[in-house]
């Protein structure tokens, strides 16, 4: 199967931050992807209103300052935050969406609502979906004779360069790392960046759903040394450590 | 002990759900799933704001263990385990039994492990659709990866 058809792409801020699609097959170019690309975006945008923690009148800007009780907020507050409460669970304590006494599920959210909104977009017939928010992705083939999504995994201390490719169908890719982001990833047990020549400089985690790709690239980043061994105990996870010293590690 | 099974159910609920997004995506059963995730997560956060890092890291000291009940998913069974402490905390949840084996498994599972590329690539070159990288604020993005790859097809 050759990949020489190049999708077509769409890409647009939001929630301060590019979200590129790619599409290949049936539905590129027409009303209908054109249509489910603006349902995709609509989306997300909503999602923002709800989440997001610059916007001081979100619900869960609100929530955190104790304007608001969770029972005021829409359902889906509550099941960002029970999906935060596993993976602090899991993650023995690295990740937590209070961190001195703030409340930020911004590590949460982008996974959950980028599966959210690449729904209606999966549901285009026979169309090889990739939807991409900041670098975490979702892939999704229309049938067996669509040819692999290949995805390039950034280098952290040279973002112009691809440090491995690793092909998918239907799942989802995740990195977490500082890249671009100065400081945005802490262990939430100490509220330190992971720092020393022996700690990630980024985690990359494939797996079947944005949601746990997400979560567990940041969990697993935020355990700094402990990176590789923990999401090696983490099932149907493959994934790639770049290390702060530029040595990689093949997880899987 | 009523705390637990709670828990117990909410997890399992937890999971289903994000079983539950697959389902949602190529078939019309999806809606009831917002309400089930509403419900469960009542006690988890209640949980959550008293028990700071508790655990430390998994030690099962006079914990227990917990299996619940398999659910079964669109993808085959699936079943949690949950450890506690003597209080009665939780501190561990693992998914101890995924769905394996079946059809629409290898297809959901289709993906591979990353492989390492010897020499600086540019993106043409690497025949790559997509970009992995660490958050990329909308400032980073115009020196991206991704900024070119989406301009190439433009």
């Amino acid at each position: 199967m050759t990949t020489a058809v190049r999708p077509a792409r769409y890409v647009e801020q939001v929630m301060g931050m590019p979200v590129s699609l790619a599409l290949r097959g049936r539905h590129t170019d027409d009303a209908e992807a054109r249509g489910a690309w603006a349902e995709a975006i609509a989306a997300l945008r909503d999602v923002d209103r709800v989440f997001s923690t610059h916007r001081q009148d979100s619900f869960v800007s609100r929530l955190g300052r104790g304007e608001l009780t969770l029972d005021d907020c829409p359902p889906e507050v509550a099941e960002v935050l029970a999906l935060g409460e596993l993976a602090r669970l899991q993650s023995h304590g690295a990740f937590d969406v209070r961190r001195g006494g703030v409340l930020d599920p911004s590590g949460v959210v982008k996974g959950w609502a980028v599966e959210r909104a690449a729904r209606p977009l999966r549901a285009l017939p026979e169309t090889d979906v990739c939807l991409s928010a900041g670098g975490d992705m979702v892939c999704h083939v229309g049938g067996p004779a669509s040819p692999d999504w290949r995805i390039g995994i950034e280098d952290p201390h040279d973002p112009t360069r691809v440090l491995a490719v690793v092909p998918v169908r239907t799942g989802a890719v995740a990195t977490s790392g500082l890249a671009h982001r100065g400081g945005h990833v802490v262990d939430a047990r100490t509220g330190a960046v992971p720092d020393g020549p022996d700690v990630a400089a980024s985690v990359t985690v494939v797996h079947d759903d944005l949601v746990w790709a997400d979560l567990d690239a940041t969990a697993a980043f935020a355990l700094g040394r402990d990176a590789a061994r923990w999401l090696r105990t983490r099932a149907r996870r493959t994934g790639l450590v770049v290390w702060a010293d530029g040595s990689t590690e093949v997880v899987g | 002990m009523k705390r637990i099974v709670l828990w117990l159910l909410s997890t399992v609920s937890a999971v289903v759900l994000m079983f539950g997004y697959h389902t949602s995506t190529s078939g019309p059963a999806a809606t009831a799933q917002a309400p089930v995730g509403a419900s469960l997560s009542t006690t988890s956060t209640t949980t959550s704001s008293g028990s700071g890092a508790g655990g430390g890291s998994g030690g099962t000291d006079g914990g227990t263990t917990t299996t619940g009940k398999t659910a079964q998913t669109r993808w085959g069974p699936v079943q949690v385990q949950i450890t506690t402490d003597a209080s009665g905390q939780i501190t561990d949840v693992e998914v101890v039994d995924y769905p394996s084996g079946n059809g629409e498994d290898q297809r959901i599972n289709s993906y591979a492990l990353p492989k390492l590329v010897q020499e600086t690539l540019d993106v043409q070159s690497a025949d790559i659709d997509m970009v992995s990288g660490a958050t990329v604020t909308s400032e980073g993005y115009l020196q991206s990866l991704q900024s070119a790859l989406d301009a190439v097809s433009a």
